[in-house]
C-alpha cells in the first residue's frame, strides 16, 4: 500500500469535508433574475453614466452617475461641468448611500395615538394634511433648505396657492452675512462667486475653502492649478490664511496668520491700507486712507488681532505688487455679531486689489428666497404664540440644528400639525405628525443654478426603492387636495412637467445627456457703493470664560447633514484624524493649565449652555481658543447617533450649538462666534477614536519637501534656505536629489543602498509595469481619494469600537506630518505623541499613503499560501480565496496598508438595502481575509478588456483608479511606467522632486511622491 | 418564486394530463384504451401528437382522435420536449418552466446568442428578458398555450414578473468570468457548459475531453480552467480571475 503523503491527505480530508458541506447546503439555490423587459441602453455586466448634479451643498457640482443594471453604484464627478471639472469631494462620493440608507422610510407614515410613527396611505395622509391647511390656511408655513430654482419656485407658487402664512429658507450655514456685505458695499444682494483661475495671492480669512467653503472641490482644482511649480515657476500663486486654528486650508497656505477670531476684519483692513500706501488701489481708495482706514495702521491691527505689525506690512506690501491677488471672507466659523462688517472689510481689500470682476464676481440679485436665519427666528415667535397651525419642513432639520437656546424644538410641540418631507428619520421626523418621505437625490427630477450661465440638471438614475414621491409632486398633490382656487393656482401634471416647463428654450435632452446647460457669462461690472457706514470693530463676545469658543464646519459631516452616512462618520478628519467622535480642541499649553491629555473629557460652559467633549491637545491653534467642530450630537439615526453601537436615541458627540445662544449679527444673519467659554476638566479619560498618534514623521523621509529656491536653482541639493524664502522652519526646505539617489542636508541623510528604476519590477516580456506617482504639493488632505476607494472597492465600516482598536479598513489613508519630525520618540509616552505643530508653522505635508505595489514586496516572501504575490506587471496580488488569515504579510509590510477583516464586515454591519450599491466588479471580502489596495485591478481588467477586444495596447489615460477619478487637484497619476510617453512616468521622472516612501528598506516601491514645496513666506 | 400548482387547479389539472401522457409513453400503449374496438384514444393534442407518430410507424394500430384534439399545434416535437424538460428523474434541477434548450438550440437551430445576447459585449451573458422570450412566442398559434409552460410564460409577462430562473452554471463570487474574452479568443459555449444544444433538461455536464487522462473533468473549477488556459497560452495570472 502507498504510503499516505501529505497531499493525498489532504486530497481526502478535503474530499470528506467537502462531501459534508456540499450536503449542508445543497439546499442553498441561486436565482437567475431576468429584466420582464430589458431597457435598450443596459447590457448586463456593463455600466451605463448618466449624468446628474450633486445636491449635498450649494456647490452643485456636476455628476456622473454609474450604473449598474440600474442601481447607481459610485458617483463621479462629470469632466464636462464647469464647477467641478471632473472630480468629486468625499461628501459628494458618499451621498450615493442615502438612496441605500436603512433609515429611509418605507411609504408616507403618521404618528399615531401611541406616539409612534406608523404607516399610512398616500391619499389618506395628503387628504388629512390638506383639510388642516384649508381650515385656516394662514397659519400654514413652509420651512425648508435651499432647493433648485425650479423646485424653489414651485414651493413659492405652492405657498401662495394655498395661501400660506409664509415661507421660510433655512441653512444653518448659509452665508448670510457675506449677502448682507455684498449689499452693503455694491447694493446687490447676492453672494459673491469666488474663481481662483490664475491667481497669484490668496488671502484667506477663515473661509476654509479647501474643505467646507462655496464650493472646495472647484477651488481646491483651481489654486492648485494657480500653484503648480512645473507651469508657474517661480510665479506660483501663494496662500496666506488669517485663522485661530491650523485648519485644512491652514495645512496648505504658505503662511498664518494666528489673528485672534473675530479681529479678521480689522487685519484687512490694516491689509487694505498697506497696500494703499505702495500704491494699489485706484483713486477712490487712497481717499479712504483718511477716512474709513485712518484707525487702522498696522500697529494698531496687529495689537488687536494679536499679530506682529511688521507681518501685516510685509503681507501688504506683497497684495500691492501682487498682479492677482484675491482676499476670501471668513466662513460660518468666524461669524461673529460684526460678521457683515467684517466680510464687507475682507470684500473692500478685494475691491482694492482689483479683484472684483476679476476673481471675485458679483452676481444679480436672486429673484428666489434666501436663507434667513431672522425669519426663521420669527417662525419661531410665531410657533410659539400659537399663530402657526401647519408647518411643512423638507430638506432640513432644525430641531437638530438651530441652537437650543431658539427653543425650536419646545415650539414645535405647540404646532398642532408638523409635516416632514426627510427620506431618511432624523431630529425633526422624530417630533413630526407626518412624514411625506421624498425621493432620495438619486431618485428625482430637479436642477441646480450655482451662478449665472450654469444650469445643471438632477435626473433620476434609480428606480424609488419605496413608495416615496418627489417633493415638487407631493406638494402639487396637496394644493389640488385643497382644491379650489388653490388647485387652479398650480400647474398641471407632474413636477417633471414643471422641470420640463421651466427648461423650456434650452435643449432639454442634450442638457440631460450633458448634465446641464452651460455658457459663460462675464459678470456685470458692481461699484463701490457707501462705505462710511462700515464699522469694524473687535467682535463682542459674551461670557465670561478665558477661552472663545470656535463652532467649525466639519470637513464632512458639514452642519451635521452628513452624519448619518457611515462613511464620513469613519474616515478620519482631515486634521485632526478623528472619525466617530466630537473632540474639542485646546492648546498644549491650555492643556497643561487644565491638567488633560488627548481623550481627557472637559466641559465647555457658555452662557447659553455646557457640553462635554474629549480633548484633543494640539499646538496649531491658539492659546485663548477652544475648537468644537459641528455635526456631531445627533440623537436619531443609525450612525448619527450610536443606534448602531447598540445604544438607540442615546447622541453620537455633541451639538455644538447646545453651548450657542441664538445669537445674530448687525443683519440678523446666524452668528457662530460669539461666546466666551470656560474650560474644565472632568476626570474622565476615554481613548479617542483616532486613527494618527503622532505628527512626527521621525526624519524617515516619508513625506519630504523641497524649498521653492532650490527647485529653482535647478538644484536638487538645497542651499541654505533664504530667511526670506525658506520655510517656517528653515531646516525642513532642503530638496532631495533624484529618485535613485536621495541625500537631503540631514547630515547622514538617508542613502538608497540599491538604486532602482520601478519600470522594471515585472516580467521582461510584460508590456505594462503599473504605477502611480502621487504630488504631495498638490494634495491638500481633503480626502475625496479615500471616499472614492471605499465606494468603488466595497470596503467595509468597522465603527467607532474598532477604529478605537485601530482596526481600520480603508485602504487609503492619508497620513499628517508636520515637517521633517524628531529623530527620536519622546520616552514615557505613547499614544498619542505630542503635536508638533506650532502657531505661524504651516509646515504640514498630507501623505496619501496605500499599497506601495513594490518591486521586492515584504509580504509577498511570508504568505504560506501566496495569497499574496507578485504578477508579470508589477501588481501586488491580494488574492482573497487563497487568503488563510495569517496576517503575516500585514506584519510584515512597513506602510501598514494591508487590512484584516476580523468580521464578516459586509454581512454584519450592512444592513439591507446598503448591499445595493456594491460594486458588482469587486469580491466582497470574507471574515479572517487579508484586503488591501488593488490598484483598482477591476478598472484595469476593464480596459485591458475593452483594449484587446480592439486589439490594441492599453493606452496611457485609459486606467483610472477611483482614487485619481476623485482627486480635486489631480495629485494622482496612475499608468504604464514601462511607457516613457505615459503621463505617469514623467511625473515619476521628476528628478528633483520625486522620491519614495521608506526608500531606504529596498522596497522597490511603484508609487513615486512628488515632494511638497515649500515656497516660504511673501516677500514685503 | 416557484411556480405553485396547487394553488391554480387548472394548472395542476394540466400537470397531472402531462404525467398521465408520460406514464402510458413508457408502459408503450401511449393513449387510454377505447371502450369498444380497443382504439387508443387521445386524452390531448400532446397524446394524439403522440398517437400519429406511432401511427406512423405501426400503420395496423388502432387509435382514435377526438376532433377537438386532431390540431396541428403543438407539434410532436414541442410536446416531447416539453416533458423531457420538466422530467423529475433527468439530472439538474426543476426550472420554473420546461424550458429545453435542445428543442430551441438544437431541433430549431437558434443561436445561443440570440437569447445570450451579453456574451459577445459584456461579462455577462445574460439571461434572456420575458420580452425577448415573447417576442416569438406571442406570434405562435393558440393551439401552443395547451403546453403549461407557454401557460406559465404568458402569465409572467401579464403580471411582469420576472422568471426565477435556477442558475447551473456558477461561479463563485470571487471568480470574475469573462464572458466576452473567451468568445472572442473563439471558446466554444459548449466547452464550459456542455452540449447543451442536445440538453432538454438543462444540467452540469462533465467534462469529455480530460477524464481519460485522469485530469479533472469537473467543470467552473479552478484547476479545469487553469488547463485550458495552459493549453491555449492564456494566462494565469491569478488577478486574471480573482480581484
Amino acid at each position: 500500500m502507498p504510503e499516505l503523503d501529505r497531499r493525498n491527505f489532504l486530497k481526502l480530508v478535503g474530499a470528506s469535508a467537502g462531501a459534508a458541506a456540499a450536503a449542508g447546503c445543497s439546499d442553498h439555490v441561486e436565482k437567475l433574475i431576468p429584466y420582464v423587459v430589458q431597457p435598450e441602453e443596459i447590457t448586463p455586466g456593463n455600466p451605463v453614466v448618466y449624468a446628474s448634479t450633486c445636491r449635498e451643498c450649494p456647490a452643485a457640482c456636476g455628476l456622473h452617475v454609474i450604473t449598474r443594471e440600474g442601481r447607481p453604484i459610485k458617483l463621479e464627478g462629470n469632466p464636462a461641468h464647469p464647477v467641478n471639472r471632473g472630480s468629486l469631494c468625499a461628501r459628494g462620493q458618499t451621498s450615493i448611500g442615502r438612496s441605500y440608507h436603512p433609515d429611509r422610510f418605507p411609504g408616507p407614515m403618521k404618528r399615531n395615538a401611541a406616539g409612534a410613527l406608523e404607516p399610512v396611505p398616500w391619499a389618506d395622509a395628503i387628504s388629512a394634511i390638506a383639510a388642516a391647511i384649508a381650515r385656516d390656511p394662514g397659519k400654514t408655513f413652509v420651512l425648508g433648505g435651499e432647493v433648485g430654482p425650479t423646485l424653489s419656485r414651485l414651493v413659492d407658487t405652492f405657498a401662495q396657492a394655498v395661501g400660506a402664512g409664509g415661507r421660510t429658507v433655512y441653512e444653518p450655514l448659509a452665508p448670510e452675512a457675506l449677502r448682507e456685505a455684498t449689499r452693503a458695499l455694491f447694493g446687490v444682494a447676492s453672494v459673491p462667486v469666488f474663481d481662483l483661475t490664475d491667481v497669484d495671492l490668496v488671502v484667506d480669512f477663515g473661509s476654509e475653502f479647501l474643505e467646507s467653503g462655496p464650493s472646495p472641490t472647484e477651488h481646491a482644482g483651481q489654486l492648485m492649478d494657480a500653484r503648480d511649480v512645473a507651469k508657474r515657476r517661480g510665479d506660483t500663486a501663494r496662500l496666506i490664511s488669517v485663522n485661530p486654528r491650523l485648519s485644512l486650508t491652514v495645512d496648505n497656505s504658505d503662511e498664518w496668520l494666528a489673528a485672534r477670531p473675530g479681529s479678521e476684519g480689522i487685519v484687512a483692513l490694516a491689509l487694505a491700507r498697506v497696500a494703499i500706501e505702495n500704491g494699489a488701489g485706484a483713486p477712490e481708495h487712497k481717499a479712504l486712507l483718511g477716512t474709513l482706514l485712518a484707525g487702522f495702521g498696522a500697529e494698531e491691527a496687529a495689537a488687536q488681532a494679536d499679530l506682529e505689525a511688521a507681518d501685516l506690512v510685509r503681507v501688504g506690501k506683497a497684495l500691492a505688487r501682487a498682479k492677482r491677488a484675491v482676499a476670501l471672507p471668513p466662513g460660518p466659523a468666524l461669524t461673529s455679531r460684526r460678521a457683515v462688517d467684517t466680510a464687507a472689510a475682507v470684500l473692500l481689500l478685494d475691491h482694492v486689489l482689483g479683484a472684483v470682476g476679476r476673481s471675485v464676481h458679483v452676481p444679480p440679485a436672486a429673484d428666489l428666497p434666501q436663507p434667513s436665519y431672522r425669519d426663521v427666528l420669527a417662525l419661531v415667535e410665531a410657533m410659539k404664540a400659537g399663530n402657526v397651525g401647519v408647518l411643512l419642513v423638507h430638506d432640513a432639520n432644525p430641531v437638530y440644528s438651530l441652537p437650543r437656546a431658539s427653543g425650536f424644538a419646545e415650539a414645535l410641540g405647540r404646532v398642532p400639525l408638523v409635516v416632514s418631507f426627510a427620506s431618511a428619520a432624523d431630529e425633526t421626523t422624530a417630533q413630526a405628525h407626518f412624514v411625506l418621505p421624498d425621493h432620495t437625490p438619486l431618485e428625482s427630477w430637479g436642477d441646480a443654478s450655482p451662478r449665472p450661465g450654469v444650469r445643471s440638471l438632477i435626473q433620476p438614475t434609480l428606480r424609488p426603492l419605496y413608495d416615496t414621491r418627489a417633493l415638487g409632486d407631493t406638494l402639487l398633490d396637496l394644493g389640488r387636495a385643497v382644491g379650489g382656487a388653490a388647485a387652479a393656482a398650480l400647474p398641471q401634471g407632474s413636477f417633471r412637467g414643471v422641470l420640463e416647463t421651466a427648461w423650456t428654450g434650452e435643449d432639454f435632452r442634450g442638457a440631460l445627456a450633458k448634465g446641464g446647460s452651460f455658457t459663460s457669462i462675464p459678470s456685470a461690472p458692481v461699484g463701490l457703493a457707501a462705505v462710511s457706514g462700515l464699522e469694524v470693530v473687535a467682535p463682542m463676545l459674551t461670557g465670561g470664560g478665558s477661552h472663545v469658543l470656535v463652532a467649525f464646519p466639519h470637513a464632512f459631516l458639514h452642519d451635521g447633514r452628513g452624519a448619518n452616512l457611515p462613511w464620513l462618520q469613519e474616515i478620519p478628519d482631515t486634521v485632526t484624524k478623528v472619525s466617530w467622535a466630537s473632540w474639542a480642541e485646546v492648546s498644549t499649553r491650555t492643556a497643561e493649565a487644565l491638567g488633560v491629555e488627548t481623550g481627557d473629557t472637559i466641559s465647555v460652559e457658555t452662557s447659553a449652555g455646557r457640553l462635554e467633549a474629549q480633548v484633543y491637545v494640539r499646538g496649531g491653534i491658539r492659546d485663548d481658543v477652544v475648537a468644537v467642530p459641528m455635526g456631531q450630537g445627533h440623537t436619531v439615526g443609525r450612525w448619527a447617533s450610536r443606534e448602531a453601537d447598540g445604544e438607540a436615541g442615546v447622541a453620537r458627540g455633541v451639538n455644538v450649538a447646545d453651548a450657542l445662544p441664538a445669537g445674530v449679527d448687525e443683519r440678523g444673519g446666524r452668528a457662530w462666534l460669539t461666546e466666551r467659554a470656560t474650560l474644565a476638566s472632568t476626570g474622565v479619560h476615554r481613548r479617542l477614536p483616532l486613527l494618527q498618534f503622532a505628527d512626527n514623521q521621525r526624519q524617515r523621509e516619508l513625506a519630504e519637501s523641497v524649498s521653492l529656491v532650490s527647485l529653482l536653482e535647478g538644484n536638487g541639493h538645497a542651499a541654505p534656505a533664504d530667511a526670506s524664502h525658506g520655510g517656517a522652519e528653515a531646516p525642513h526646505g532642503e530638496g532631495h536629489g533624484a529618485a535613485n539617489g536621495h541625500g537631503g542636508d540631514h547630515g547622514e541623510g538617508h542613502e538608497l543602498k540599491v538604486p532602482f528604476d520601478p519600470a522594471k519590477d515585472a516580467a521582461e516580456a510584460s508590456a505594462y509595469r503599473w504605477g502611480m506617482t502621487v504630488d504631495l504639493d498638490r494634495c491638500t488632505g481633503c480626502s475625496a481619494c479615500v471616499a472614492a476607494c471605499y465606494v468603488e472597492n466595497n470596503v467595509p465600516l468597522v465603527g467607532e469600537d474598532e477604529i478605537r482598536r485601530v482596526r481600520p479598513m480603508m485602504w487609503l489613508r492619508i497620513n499628517r506630518y508636520v515637517g521633517e519630525g524628531e529623530p527620536e520618540l519622546v520616552p514615557g509616552r505613547d499614544h498619542p505623541l505630542e503635536s508638533r505643530e506650532r502657531l505661524g508653522d504651516t509646515d504640514v505635508r498630507h501623505l496619501p499613503m496605500l499599497c506601495q505595489h513594490c518591486g521586492a514586496a515584504p509580504c509577498e516572501p511570508v504568505c504560506p499560501v501566496f495569497a499574496a504575490y507578485h504578477n508579470e506587471e508589477g501588481l501586488n496580488g491580494m488574492i482573497y480565496n487563497r487568503c488563510i488569515g495569517t496576517r503575516y504579510c500585514a506584519n510584515n509590510c512597513p506602510y501598514k496598508v494591508r487590512r484584516f477583516n476580523y468580521f464578516d464586515n459586509q454581512i454584519e454591519r450592512w444592513p439591507e438595502p446598503m448591499r445595493l450599491m456594491l460594486n458588482p466588479d469587486v469580491t466582497v471580502r470574507a471574515q479572517g481575509v487579508m484586503e488591501k489596495c488593488t490598484f483598482c485591478i477591476q478598472r484595469i481588467q476593464r480596459a485591458r478588456q475593452t483594449a484587446k477586444h480592439e486589439g490594441r495596447p492599453i493606452g496611457d489615460g485609459e486606467v483610472v483608479t477611483a482614487c485619481q477619478q476623485a482627486c480635486p487637484t489631480s495629485a494622482i497619476h496612475f499608468g504604464n511606467l514601462r511607457d516613457p510617453e505615459s503621463q505617469v512616468s514623467k511625473k515619476a521622472a521628476d528628478p528633483k522632486r520625486g522620491y519614495h516612501a521608506l526608500h531606504v528598506l529596498n522596497t522597490r516601491p511603484a508609487v513615486t511622491y512628488l515632494s511638497k514645496v515649500l515656497r516660504g513666506k511673501v516677500e514685503g | 418564486m416557484r411556480w405553485d400548482l396547487a394553488r391554480r387547479p387548472e394548472t395542476a389539472a394540466a400537470a397531472i394530463a402531462a404525467a398521465v401522457a408520460i406514464l402510458f409513453a413508457a408502459a408503450g400503449p401511449g393513449g387510454r384504451a377505447g371502450a369498444e374496438d380497443g382504439a387508443l384514444v387521445a386524452g390531448s393534442v400532446c397524446e394524439a401528437q403522440e398517437l400519429k407518430a406511432r401511427k406512423a410507424e405501426e400503420p395496423d394500430l388502432a387509435i382514435e382522435i377526438p376532433p377537438q384534439f386532431d390540431r396541428p399545434f403543438p407539434t410532436l416535437m414541442a410536446c416531447r420536449s416539453h416533458e423531457a424538460a420538466w422530467d423529475p428523474e433527468a439530472p439538474g434541477p426543476q426550472q420554473p418552466i420546461p424550458f429545453s434548450h435542445k428543442h430551441h438550440a438544437g431541433e430549431y437551430g437558434m443561436e445561443c446568442l440570440y437569447c445570450h445576447s451579453g456574451t459577445e459585449r459584456s461579462r455577462m451573458a445574460g439571461v434572456p428578458s420575458v420580452e425577448l422570450c415573447m417576442g416569438c412566442h406571442s406570434a405562435f398559434p393558440q393551439e401552443y398555450d395547451e403546453l403549461e409552460g407557454i401557460r406559465i410564460l404568458k402569465d409572467h409577462w401579464e403580471r411582469k414578473e420576472p422568471i426565477p430562473w435556477v442558475q447551473i452554471h456558477r461561479l463563485p463570487e470571487y471568480v470574475k468570468f469573462q464572458h466576452q474574452r473567451h468568445v472572442a479568443a473563439g471558446v466554444e459555449c459548449q466547452t464550459c457548459h456542455g452540449p447543451v444544444e442536445e440538453l432538454e433538461k438543462l444540467s452540469m455536464v462533465p467534462d469529455r475531453k480530460w477524464w481519460q487522462y485522469g485530469l479533472p473533468t469537473n467543470k467552473l473549477e479552478m484547476g479545469w480552467c487553469i488547463m485550458c488556459h495552459r493549453e491555449m497560452g492564456a494566462s494565469e495570472d491569478c488577478f486574471t480571475c480573482h480581484y
